[in-house]
């Protein structure tokens, strides 16, 4: 079986899970291997019906008190049983920076094979790579893990995307699974998480923005941006001389002096595109630029660009979105 | 006497025990820099003429009694009389004109630093000073009587004590005041290097890291110190402390200073200067370059910057740039696959010495910022229509100079002798460029690795160009004048800037009211920002000039241009500082209010980080002036004249 390790804190799951599940469900395809998904910790039935509604045999959940608060060794002493039990060929994780902590460890205490940072699976006659990033990016190198099974490999966030994530006919069945583990084990003594120069704002996460340049003009028309962002559930963000004029916070700045943000959606009105933002929101999926100036730098990085009048276009999309 | 040999002993002790940094290489120039900072005092003059021709009658005059005093004293000793002979006589009339300009000048110069007192001299009036001045104005009063009053009365030899007693007195005080130039500074002018900012790669087979504490200094470092005349010409030259940062070029002088006599050795410069201010600089070299004395401040800065960064001490910003450098070797952290695409789109061939002439260098700003590749695309055209045969390396990084004027010379040595390699491998003799810091630091401080090239700034080489061809004169006499101002770029003293071309190209394209000016016949008035790195740096003024005046504009000139240009606050790292961890105002804010004050519509700008600032600047500022480069300029100009 394909186990696919979810993450999850306090029974709601890291995002990242279903790209890791979307990996899952390709690598079955090419090795004809059925896929059950493990959800760790405590309050993992949350977590795990969610998941559920993915096109997996198999949800597996597992408490135990090693588990909660998380540490490398708690989670090495209950996964290693937990994995023999379901007999895993292959165990996916999503390449956080928990697994980053943990997957080593465990990865090395069962003696198998790990690749890290996975960007894609490709099938090579009757063995099966995984593509990652070699030499800081310089090179991508497709590896064929060796040796007994398991073989453990962590995709790299963003790789796989979650729409396109395979739903079920109807939800997996859930089941728990218990091991033993030993608690005493564990060396680490954590303290509650906490968030260090908390930021009112953290662009960082946003799935959408919404940004705003010299282009708006005033600072009245700020609110019009405010409102497709509403339309869109998404945060309104700004280049530097928004911030610096203090129509926005400079929370709210991006660029190579402000945020650094990589969103599904990255809306720009009204932005030229000096080099300092681009660098800002380059890791954007879908950039949509709105400008007058059809030489405007923006339209270089830009999957969509509309020249033309913001003040007639954005109203527009409101309507669409709405509608 | 022995008060004047002990405080000279101490201090050529601390001079002597540093790690030796002195050097002597290119005499010529040494020997022409010394007629004309010392001797004819031109760079005292230049900045201040008033108080530099004051105090050039006083340096003159001091010269000129040299004679007589020696053989006062020889006389007054006992050793020999020479006062009855009759040159003497003769050489005595002939001071007279002296004794009376040192007069007028110490007056002056009393006047201007107990009364007046400009912001460079500080906030107090500094009491040693007027004591000084006192001194040498009874000096030249006393002289002058001595030649009326009879010696044997006893006047006369009140008059000949006094004189030779304040004398004495004078050289007591001199060494431990900034007086003490008088004895120094031509030492410091001959000894203080012919290239401005010399930061000798640090080699680390034999583990130099920099400069970690005050022993580190070297022997020119301290030297320069105790020669520090404290006129606060590096003071207000300086850009970050023009726009209200701690950073003062004058404080970090007398701090090295403080810190040498104190016997402060095993201090950590990080806390003698404090590293916030150690990181305000944007190493544009105006405080350096404006020393009438010989101070370099440069090495002292990026050599104190070279210490923090060795022990893991830079601000968060350059960490995050020192990453892209790393990991994708440009300033951006863009993939290389960007600078192919626009290689591709811009049809350029890959360099080969066979097929082509010069090589032309896109840089980190070419490669990746399309804003200022239309400047480039301006450049190509201007070159294809004069048939110049060019290519571009296949692959480039960065050339180092973000790193090495930020002090992480480990960087900076990896990317340099990268490209070194490249450049040795594709047979390159000649390269142009529109980027001032590419010149610089490809031009001079690839030399340190043995690495000679020619490099042009493009509007040395486009002027060039241009002043042999036909078209250009014609364009010239038929064509209305753009009136422009121009930022020199301080870093493009060697290398020109294209922008102009992009203005040109911009003005034909779109701009109605471009083309109404020009075809009216009215004169199009630009203002030219010279750049640091390109006006400064590398003496490159009047070509920008000579393309803008060619094609008829008007320049206006800015305030603190041509070889002193005021920077755009992008040098030194800077262009990544967030503006949120500064005092005062933004230093490109400051710039781009100076060419404003022009009346100019139109800033011509010759160098990719200038544009980028200025334009952040007037973005914030909401005004509408127009940026053009100088290469868009020339360009949309001569596909005019050719149409």
């Amino acid at each position: 079986m394909i186990v696919v390790v979810a993450e999850q804190r306090g029974g709601k799951l890291n995002r990242a899970t279903w790209e890791t599940v979307v990996a899952a469900q390709q690598l079955s395809a090419f090795a004809g291997v059925r896929v059950g998904v493990l959800v760790p910790g405590a309050q993992a039935s949350a977590a795990a019906s969610e998941i559920a509604a993915a096109d997996v045999q198999d949800v597996i959940t597992l408490e135990h008190a090693a588990l909660e608060p998380y540490t490398p060794d708690g989670f090495t002493a209950a996964l290693q049983p937990a994995i023999a039990q379901l007999n895993a060929t292959y165990v996916l994780m999503p390449h956080t920076y928990q697994t980053r902590d943990f997957a080593p460890k465990l990865a090395a205490r069962m003696d198998r094979a790990i690749v890290t940072d996975v960007t894609a699976i490709k099938k090579a006659a009757s063995d099966t790579a995984f593509v990652r990033p070699m030499f800081q990016g310089k090179l991508t190198a497709d590896v064929v893990p060796q040796g007994p099974a398991p073989h453990f490999i962590t995709f790299q966030i963003g790789a796989y995307r979650v729409d396109q994530a395979k739903k079920g006919a109807s939800a997996a069945r859930v089941r728990a699974i218990t091991v033993e583990a030993d608690a005493s084990a564990i060396r680490e003594k954590p303290e509650a998480p906490f968030q260090q120069a908390k930021q009112a704002v953290d662009l960082s996460q946003a799935e959408r923005i919404v940004s705003v340049g010299r282009g708006i003009k005033e600072q009245a028309n700020i609110a019009v941006a405010e409102k497709l962002a509403q339309a869109l559930g998404a945060e309104i963000a700004a280049s530097r001389p928004i911030c610096d004029a203090g129509w926005l916070p400079m929370e709210r700045q991006v660029g190579s002096s402000g945020q650094t943000v990589a969103p599904k959606l990255y809306l720009a009105l009204g932005i030229s595109g000096a080099i300092q933002h681009l660098v800002g929101m380059k890791g954007s999926s879908t950039v949509v630029a709105i400008n007058k100036d059809p030489d405007a730098p923006i339209f270089e990085i830009a999957d969509y660009g509309i020249v033309g009048d913001l003040f007639e276009i954005v109203p527009a999309i409101i309507e669409a979105v709405k509608g | 006497m022995i008060a004047f040999a002990a405080q000279v002993t101490t201090r050529v002790r601390l001079i002597v025990s540093a790690p030796n940094t002195f050097s002597i290489d290119n005499i010529p120039f040494r020997i022409n820099r010394f007629l004309t900072d010392v001797v004819l005092q031109w760079r005292t003059i230049r900045e201040r003429p008033a108080a530099g021709l004051m105090h050039a009658f006083v340096f003159w005059g001091f010269v000129a009694f040299a004679g007589y005093t020696s053989v006062e004293f020889l006389y007054g000793l006992g050793i020999a009389d020479l006062t009855r002979t009759s040159w003497f006589d003769a050489y005595r009339r002939l001071l007279v004109p002296f004794a009376s300009a040192v007069l007028a000048g110490i007056v002056y110069l009393l006047i201007r630093r107990a009364i007046v007192r400009p912001v460079g001299l500080g906030s107090r009036v500094s009491i040693e000073s007027v004591v000084i001045a006192l001194f040498i104005a009874t000096l030249m009063v006393t002289f002058l009587l001595a030649l009326r009053l009879d010696e044997a009365t006893p006047a006369g030899r009140v008059n000949w004590w006094t004189h030779m007693l304040v004398i004495l007195a004078f050289m007591a005080l001199i060494p431990a005041s900034k007086h003490f130039h008088l004895v120094l500074s031509p030492i410091t002018v001959f000894l203080k290097s012919p290239e401005l900012g010399n930061l000798p790669n640090l080699d680390f087979e034999k583990e130099q890291v920099g400069l970690e504490t005050v022993k580190d200094l070297g022997s020119k470092m301290r030297l320069d110190a105790f020669t520090c005349v404290e006129c606060g010409r590096c003071q207000v030259n300086c850009p970050a402390w023009g726009a209200g940062k701690e950073l003062n070029p004058k404080a970090i002088i007398l701090q090295t200073q403080h810190a040498l006599l104190s016997g402060q050795g095993a201090a950590k410069l990080g806390e003698v200067y404090s590293e916030k201010v150690l990181w305000q600089c944007t190493t544009c070299g105006a405080c350096e370059n404006q020393c009438p004395v010989g101070i370099e401040h440069l090495p002292i800065l990026i050599g104190s910057r070279r210490g923090l960064v060795s022990n893991g001490d830079a601000p968060a910003y350059l960490g995050a740039m020192y990453n892209n450098l790393e990991r994708r070797s440009n300033i951006w952290g863009l993939g290389y696959d960007q600078r192919a695409r626009f290689v591709q789109a811009a049809g350029l061939e890959t360099f080969d010495p066979a097929k082509h002439d010069v090589l032309v260098w896109l840089g980190c700003a070419g490669s990746f910022d399309a804003d200022f590749q239309k400047s480039l695309r301006s450049l190509f055209a201007i070159l294809r229509a004069k048939s110049v045969r060019f290519g571009v390396l296949a692959k480039e990084r960065c050339n180092g100079d973000p790193a090495k004027r930020t002090g992480n010379e480990y960087m900076y040595q990896e990317l340099a002798n990268g490209n070194i390699e490249d450049l040795k491998a594709a047979g390159v003799k000649k390269i142009v460029t529109s980027c001032p810091h590419c010149v610089k630091t490809i031009g001079a401080d690839y030399a340190k690795f043995g690495y000679q090239v020619e490099i042009l700034h493009s509007s040395v080489f486009v002027e060039a160009l241009l002043r042999a061809s036909t078209v250009a004169r014609g364009a010239s006499e038929g064509g209305a004048a753009d009136v422009v101002t121009y930022h020199d770029p301080c870093y493009l003293g060697q290398v020109e800037i294209l922008h102009s071309s992009v203005f040109v190209e911009a003005l034909l394209r779109a701009s109605t009211v471009a083309r109404g000016a020009s075809e009216g016949g009215a004169a199009d008035v630009v203002t030219y920002h010279d750049p640091c790195y390109l006006g400064r740096y590398g003496g490159t003024v009047d070509e920008p000039r000579a393309l803008l005046a060619r094609f008829g504009a008007e320049i206006r000139e800015p305030v603190r241009n041509r070889d002193n240009p005021y920077c755009c606050g992008a040098g030194g790292g800077l262009l990544f500082a967030d503006k949120e961890e500064e005092p005062g105002s933004r230093i490109s804010d400051v710039r781009f209010k100076q060419l404003q004050a022009t009346g100019a519509g139109t800033v011509v700008t010759a160098c990719p980080f200038c544009s980028i600032m200025l334009k952040g600047a007037q973005a914030s500022a909401g005004a509408d002036t127009q940026f053009v480069d100088l290469m868009t300029f020339v360009d949309g100009r001569l596909q005019k004249a050719t149409a």
